[in-house]
């Protein structure tokens, strides 16, 4: 198998990647009917496959789940999912040669071995669902010519999914139809229907391709949403604690500043986030947030161009077939970080102290924001794509770090994911040394506005509040976000 | 002279530019057993925070604890509403959770639970098990949290507080959601602790108490009057003025006489049956009481009516005259049913107004997210004016006092004057008066020929149309029968 996407030229390259359009709500008033009656056959019962089978189920499609003949008769977890919320359960043999539509909501490094097993058992015409495009665009998966295939991918973890549906919303979900498998023209029907089924439609549908939903999000992924959120907190913490401040202070000012922080993001954008600043911390985290991405821009670019020419997934793959050996290892060094290893400490930290106190990854989170869409947009993915895999997505990571620090981030991520944030957090690191000399407390641990008498120059604040709020992830941020408004806050203590 | 355990003086709270506390005093003795009563959003509550140290308010609070006394120096506040948490600290959960089967454990377990308060506190588990008896509550040992139904979250909460027995302990609404034979021991395990020297203040209207109980409190215009028997604020028996707005007085049209069949329905949780073999027929217009102990079954039967649960699908189930799983979904039998339980209250969404929460009654949604045709958008003022909630009417919901939140899920409830009523104990919250109020409402309601299924544990307030009966035990049908209301009262 070779990379589907270097096999395609420019042309078709650059139209691929630019497939994106926000639909309207009216695009989805023939509801679940192109999936009505069909036999829905769902490959895998994890928090995604469960949670996305109950919706379907309750919006009155027919499910059913294919597990592994040992998944089966070892009873394990994702039998008891499927068969104590009353589904019907069957080997692939059985179950995959009725399918209309096989979902396969299997982990990443298993879709090689699992269409190989499934694609002979299906039906003359059936259709193959992906909630993300890796194995056909990067592993260059080739799909029987009978068989449509497409994407549907809900950008939520799969309890909000569920969480969501139930209180008659849904979460954000991005659809695609693969050019090379939709003989019958029924691809996007289906995919529609299928985002209504699971809630999708409610919350905004954004269609996409399979080429511009992976290199995007693994760009996304590997920069601003896993790389930048580990190495920006390792560093902040280091620093206080080299600094003096109290370490169990230090602790919960990164564990939670960051979700705190990007709970503003996620309302209103970079603009909502910088205006919780005083006006003269505002202007420091602009002067910061520059130097950042100027720091930063070789870096984000050699991982759009590595993501591009499908060097990441070489060697990645590579390491797959090391039995990850270079994954396991980083995954062993995050848990033994100071940062890791320093509970939060039993103390009041207000809502309005996280941003005062921790003004460094204010700045780290603009930079990182919007180096990330600025770079995606220049390779030629659209702004809205660009927009859900970086801004978007940036609080629900946070929300990961907020429950169990690091370690959780990258358990709760795919291993793709986890493998490029840390070839991101390594390269990071030393680019940052010269920078992170000159950071003191008054960036991060202490609150910047003391000792200040918050003047500054009109002149100024007023260049710095139009450099921040014309930037394009803010135009089409506000946007996209009308439309998920009623989206719940995830809280935390 | 007694020595005075707890002086409050001068205190002032305003909420919104209202005074709820207006320079109230209160002195209470050692030895003295208290219940503090009030009509909803008298500040009851607000007052009960105070004197633990939850919440500021001007003026002063002094607590006296004793230094020779046994009994942890503190005092404890235990909410009517009850608030868990998963394993990584987030608390998004939603109210048809606990019926599904999920093997990833996302919460403690009751057991758990206890074990990891107990070391926090420093309290040995052998002490524990006599109250987990009297509360029959020792099998829900390894019971998920989020498994609990509201009633038996109340248990937890109580267990909790007598283990604990702290120096001064403040109960708001002891015995809401608690059944008849759970309130009576619940008043035995009160009068144990009292005995031992926990002092206590019970926020409640109700008349069934611990014998130990010797003075009554009554706020009433934000100042407190104490004395040592209750005044019995004579309930006024006259008749709902108000008239209910025309677009609740059309009669619904039902597509099928058969509005819930349910045959040899069983669900089963690994080796846990919860429900079995229930048979259970409701035609249109009929006005049902369901009945049972905590624990025996009434929320899963009830979720199997309103398409929330899981297991529905594999079991021989009618709604509206369609068999379940026959290809219809969730939302098209919720748009059939306005539905009211305490979990449903629970979990209901925060940031939504009370504007907002009433409107998402169209659309079966928890939280408003379409925009209102004119037409309706006009029946949700007119219900928001019948239920004296205009000037709340922007307000967040949480903002409101318990019982005025339920009062908004009621009006939520009857909004699309739906074929089906299910009031899982609606009046919860609420005082005397809005009971009655309610009850009446639900009365009126039902003369136009609604159907009604309703759960209610205290028999005394219940509303006058019913005229079958339901009662489960165990997980199963114990009996079914016609039944005139006196028979109740």
């Amino acid at each position: 198998m070779s990379n589907y996407f270097n096999t395609l030229p420019l042309r078709e390259k650059l139209n691929q990647l630019g497939v994106c359009d926000f639909m309207e709500s009216n695009e989805f008033l023939d509801g679940v009917s192109a999936l009505k009656g069909k036999k829905l056959v769902i490959v895998g019962c994890g928090a995604q496959g469960l949670n996305q089978g109950l919706n379907l189920r309750d919006s009155g499609l027919d499910v059913s789940y294919t597990l592994r003949k040992e998944a089966i008769e070892g009873k394990r977890d994702s039998w008891k999912n499927a068969t104590e919320n009353n589904f019907k359960v069957g080997t692939y043999e059985e179950l995959i040669p009725t399918a209309d539509v096989v979902i396969n909501l299997t982990p990443d490094k298993q879709h090689t071995a699992v269409v190989n097993a499934i694609m002979p058992l299906m039906k003359d015409g059936a259709t193959l669902l992906y909630s993300h495009g890796f194995n056909i665009v990067e592993e260059g998966m080739q799909i029987r010519k009978d068989l449509t295939v497409i994407m549907v991918a809900p950008k939520c973890p799969g309890s909000e999914v569920r969480a969501e549906y139930v209180r008659g919303f849904g979460v954000p979900t991005l659809i695609a139809v693969h050019p090379e498998n939709d003989p019958q023209g029924k691809g996007l029907a289906q995919a529609k229907a299928y985002a209504v089924g699971t809630g999708g439609h409610r919350a905004g549908v954004l269609k996409s391709s399979f080429v511009a939903e992976v290199k995007s999000d693994l760009m996304g992924e590997q920069t601003i949403l896993c790389g930048l959120l580990q190495t920006g907190s390792i560093l902040s913490f280091d620093k206080m604690v080299e600094k003096g401040i109290d370490a169990g202070y230090a602790s919960k000012l990164v564990q939670y500043g960051v979700e705190v922080i990007t709970e503003a993001l996620k309302q209103g954008g970079i603009t909502a986030m910088v205006d919780r600043l005083s006006n003269v911390a505002k202007i420091k985290a602009f002067e910061i947030s520059e130097e950042l991405k100027d720091i930063m821009r070789p870096l984000f670019q050699k991982h759009q161009d590595d993501i591009m020419s499908g060097e990441f997934s070489r060697i990645m793959m590579e390491d797959w077939a090391n039995g990850d050996k270079n994954l396991l290892a980083w995954r062993a060094e995050t848990g033994e970080t100071a940062f890791e290893k320093t509970p939060a400490g039993d103390v009041k930290i207000g809502e309005q102290e996280y941003f005062d106190n921790y003004l460094l990854m204010v700045a780290f989170v603009r930079a990182g924001v919007e180096l990330a869409f600025e770079t995606m947009v220049q390779a030629g993915i659209k702004p809205e794509s660009a927009y859900y895999e970086s801004l978007h997505e940036t609080p629900l990571i946070a929300n990961t770090i907020a429950r169990k620090k690091l370690f959780e981030m990258n358990r709760v991520i795919s291993d793709t994911a986890e493998y490029g944030c840390y070839l991101f957090d390594q390269a990071c690191k030393p680019l940052l040394a010269d920078f992170m000399k000159k950071v003191d407390t008054d960036l991060v641990g202490k609150n910047f506005n003391e000792g200040k008498d918050g003047g500054v120059d009109n002149r100024k604040l007023i260049d710095v509040n139009e450099a921040i709020r014309s930037h394009e992830v803010e135009q089409i941020g506000a946007t996209l976000r009308k439309a998920m408004t009623a989206m719940k806050a995830i809280k935390t203590a | 002279m007694r020595e005075s355990f707890v002086s409050i003086q001068d205190l002032t709270l305003k909420y919104q530019q209202k005074s709820v506390l207006k320079n109230l005093n209160w002195t209470i003795n050692t030895g003295e057993q208290y219940v503090l009563f009030g009509e909803s959003g008298s500040g009851k509550t607000s007052l009960a925070k105070i004197i633990a140290g939850l919440q500021s308010a001007i003026g002063e609070v002094k607590i006296n604890f004793s230094n020779e006394s046994d009994l942890p120096a503190e005092v404890l506040f235990v909410e009517s509403w009850y608030q868990f948490k998963n394993l990584e600290g987030v608390a998004n959960f939603y109210y048809q959770q606990r019926y599904t089967s999920q093997q990833a454990k996302d919460t403690l377990t009751v057991h758990a639970e206890l074990v990891s308060y107990g070391k926090e506190k420093g309290l040995h588990l052998d002490q524990v098990e006599h109250i987990l008896e009297a509360l029959n509550f020792s099998s829900f040992a390894s019971s998920q949290l989020i498994e609990l139904s509201s009633g038996e979250h109340k248990k937890l909460q109580l267990v909790k507080a007598l283990w604990l027995k702290p120096q001064l302990l403040i109960i708001d609404q002891p015995y809401t959601g608690l059944d008849a034979a759970s309130r009576r021991n619940l008043n035995i395990l009160l009068d144990e602790v009292a005995e031992s020297g926990v002092q206590l203040i019970l926020i409640s209207n109700d008349t069934e108490l611990p014998n130990s109980v010797n003075r009554f409190a009554e706020i009433k215009d934000g100042k407190i009057s104490v004395s040592d028997s209750r005044v019995v604020t004579s309930v006024s028996a006259e008749k709902h003025l108000k008239e209910i707005p025309d677009f609740l007085k059309e009669s619904p049209v039902y597509s099928s006489q058969d509005i819930v069949k349910m045959v040899d329905v069983n669900i089963i949780y690994g080796e846990k049956q919860v429900l079995k073999n229930i048979n259970w027929e409701v035609k249109a217009g009929e006005k049902w009481l369901l009945q049972g102990h905590n624990g025996s079954g009434k929320s899963t039967l009830l979720s199997l009516v309103n398409g929330d649960h899981p297991q529905s699908y594999a079991n021989e189930l009618y709604l509206f005259g369609n068999r379940r799983g026959s290809g219809e979904s969730i939302w098209d039998i919720k748009q059939h049913i306005g539905l009211i339980s305490p979990e449903f209250h629970w979990y209901f969404d925060a940031s939504a107004t009370v504007w907002q929460s009433i409107a998402s009654g169209f659309y079966d949604t928890v939280g408003l997210f379409q925009q209102l045709p004119y037409s309706k958008s006009q029946q949700v003022d007119e219900l928001v004016a019948y239920f004296g909630l205009t000037e709340n009417k922007n307000e967040l919901l949480i903002s409101l006092p318990l019982g005025k939140q339920r009062l908004v899920l009621l009006a939520r409830t009857i909004i699309k004057n739906p074929e089906l009523l299910i009031l899982d104990e609606p009046c919860q919250g609420l005082d005397q008066q809005q009971t009655q109020h309610f009850n009446q409402l639900v009365d009126e309601l039902c003369s136009n020929g609604m159907t009604l299924i309703y759960v209610g544990h205290f028999e005394s307030q219940l509303p006058t149309c019913i005229e079958k009966r339901i009662l489960l035990e165990k997980g199963e049908v114990k009996a079914v029968e016609n039944l005139n209301i006196e028979i109740l009262s």
